[in-house]
């Protein structure tokens, strides 16, 4: 997270007055063009680079993926999948990483004041100073991208280059792309780019091509071109992501009648109080008991 | 405080609430026994220490009593193991008074809804209640119950990632809706132990409870206690 130039939307954990940024700026987002990833793995290498994060050892999985999963210290993972299609086998590769939501599940989820923030360009951060380590934001995540770091007890993920983007370049991952599938800059540009590759693909035979802006989580900031859209799931992408209802229930319906409830109850005991006041014994109360007086 | 005192100037009912309960010492009656008290009040240290570590992370309506701790990442961890400990006092407390607690039928009649609305009315006095009412029969299940839904649900949201997503999902449904029914309860329960009935908040501390204040509260508590101390019923020296 960069601490000057913050220009930020909304933040974990606000209820009020959150939005600091003062100019419009406008949202950004990558494109990740599928069909022509030769899954060299540059991007990879440059995220761990530019963002001097540690070498994390290679799990040999019997697929070309790096590891199974995103890693604390590996935010940027190409996905291999074999897939059975039309009597052949598709290979499919596809960049893994933040999908940098408009309506961010994590940050929904986020306990923390400011820990999870969206800046006026989109890109969703984590501030490990006020991160508290509960692990949350995984549960908010619908791409299961936030990984707890057992060193410093926060959670990691990829930040769009924030570092970078604020200082006018792109992110490290497009930079080192030497085939031109990942394109960096504002979102209406990217979508407009995503849809043409999806037309150029439609006109050569790919009838299912689409691009992934899921709107269940308000659009992402990073859009996918897909051969086979009607099947993201073959990419590992869920097909309809939300901001899980169990979140989406705490924090809409729960809290706010839970607050009503607790003062209620505060309330209620005060006004009880005063209309029946307290019950307290009678002189008449008391019979002389049996037996003898001490 | 005299060094040349030689006798104790505190009420004889305060020595023999140490260790007895349910017997009449002079004009006190002793109800809850030192280790009763103490068991009670070891359970409320760790709830409301569980309670305000968990309140700002539930809310940042609750995020200034985070300050009270040292910030919302020592809440974090402060948090869970009071709500261990809590867990593990209201074991204690469960096992300590389950034989006093076992439902009657007369407790069921009480925990009739218009019963209840007329014990908050302050009307119709039942001559059978007992040491505990129906009430608070129900609020100490009800307690025990409820820990064990804050516990199976807090072990999930501790360790977030060692668990399915619908688990844990589920876990913050329900670790929320347990502790909002817990506090209202909780409230109330307060409010009946101090302003609304004045007397009961000395049996939790001093342990004893005025003549007229058990034959009010607990008329059939208060013929056992004296039919049963009516040959002994003397002060200790």
């Amino acid at each position: 997270m960069t601490t000057q130039n913050l220009e930020i939307r909304r933040s974990s954990a606000s209820l009020w007055g959150e939005k600091t940024g003062m100019r419009h700026l406008p949202v950004v987002s990558k494109l990740i063009d599928t069909t022509t990833c030769i899954g060299c793995k540059a991007c990879e290498v440059a995220c761990q680079e530019w963002n001097d994060l540690e070498a994390v050892p290679t799990q040999q999985t019997g697929t070309y993926q790096t590891m199974p999963e995103l890693d604390p210290e590996f935010w940027n993972l190409i996905r291999f999948n074999e897939q059975e299609f039309d009597g052949g086998v598709v290979w499919l590769m596809r960049k893994d990483q933040c999908m940098h939501c408009a309506d961010p599940g994590c940050l929904a989820a986020c306990p923390a004041p400011g820990a999870i923030v969206q800046y006026e360009n989109g890109i969703v951060d984590v501030n490990p100073e006020a991160c508290i380590g509960c692990g949350f934001c995984a549960t908010g995540c619908p791409f299961d991208v936030p990984k707890f770091h057992a060193k410093t007890g926060k959670m990691a993920k990829c930040t769009l280059c924030v570092d970078r983007v604020s200082s006018g370049l792109e992110p490290a991952c497009i930079k080192a792309c030497p085939t031109g599938c990942l394109q960096f800059g504002t979102k209406d540009d990217m979508v407009a780019l995503g849809h043409a590759r999806v037309e150029q693909l439609k006109a050569n035979g790919f009838a299912n091509a689409a691009l992934y802006d899921p709107p269940g989580v308000g659009g992402t900031g990073v859009v996918t071109v897909l051969r086979h859209g009607d099947h993201p799931e073959w990419y590992g992408l869920p097909r309809d992501p939300t901001v899980p209802v169990g979140v989406r229930f705490w924090k809409s319906v729960l809290r706010p009648l839970g607050v009503v409830a607790m003062f209620g109850a505060v309330i209620g005991a005060i006004g009880h109080f005063m209309y029946q006041g307290p019950k307290e014994p009678r002189a008449t109360d008391v019979e002389p008991p049996p037996g003898p007086r001490a | 405080m005299s060094a040349t005192a030689s006798r104790p100037s505190a009420d004889p009912a305060i020595f023999r609430a140490r260790r007895a309960e349910n017997i009449v010492v002079g004009e006190e009656i002793v109800r809850h026994r030192f280790a009763s008290r103490a068991i009670h009040w070891t359970v409320a240290l760790f709830f409301f220490l569980a309670l305000f570590t968990g309140l700002p992370i539930w809310t940042p309506i609750f995020g200034w009593m985070a300050h009270l701790f040292g910030g919302l990442s020592v809440c974090r961890w402060l948090h869970a193991w009071a709500g261990l400990l809590f867990f593990g006092a209201i074991g204690v407390m469960f096992v300590h008074w389950l034989g006093e607690m076992r439902l009657e039928p007369k407790d069921r009649e009480w925990l009739r809804p218009r019963k209840i609305v007329a014990y908050m009315k302050f009307e119709g006095d039942d001559e059978d209640v007992g040491k505990y009412n129906g009430g608070q029969k129900l609020f100490f299940f009800a307690a025990a119950l409820g820990a064990v839904g804050l516990l199976l649900s807090g072990v999930i949201l501790w360790f977030p990632l060692e668990f399915s997503r619908p688990l844990r999902e589920l876990a913050f449904v329900a670790h929320d809706v347990t502790f909002i029914l817990f506090v209202v309860a909780i409230v109330f329960h307060v409010y009946l132990g101090t302003a609304a009935e004045p007397g009961t908040y000395r049996s939790m501390i001093r342990g004893t409870v005025s003549r007229p204040w058990a034959r009010l509260h607990h008329p059939r508590w208060y013929r056992e206690v004296l039919g049963a101390s009516s040959s002994t019923n003397r002060p200790p020296r």
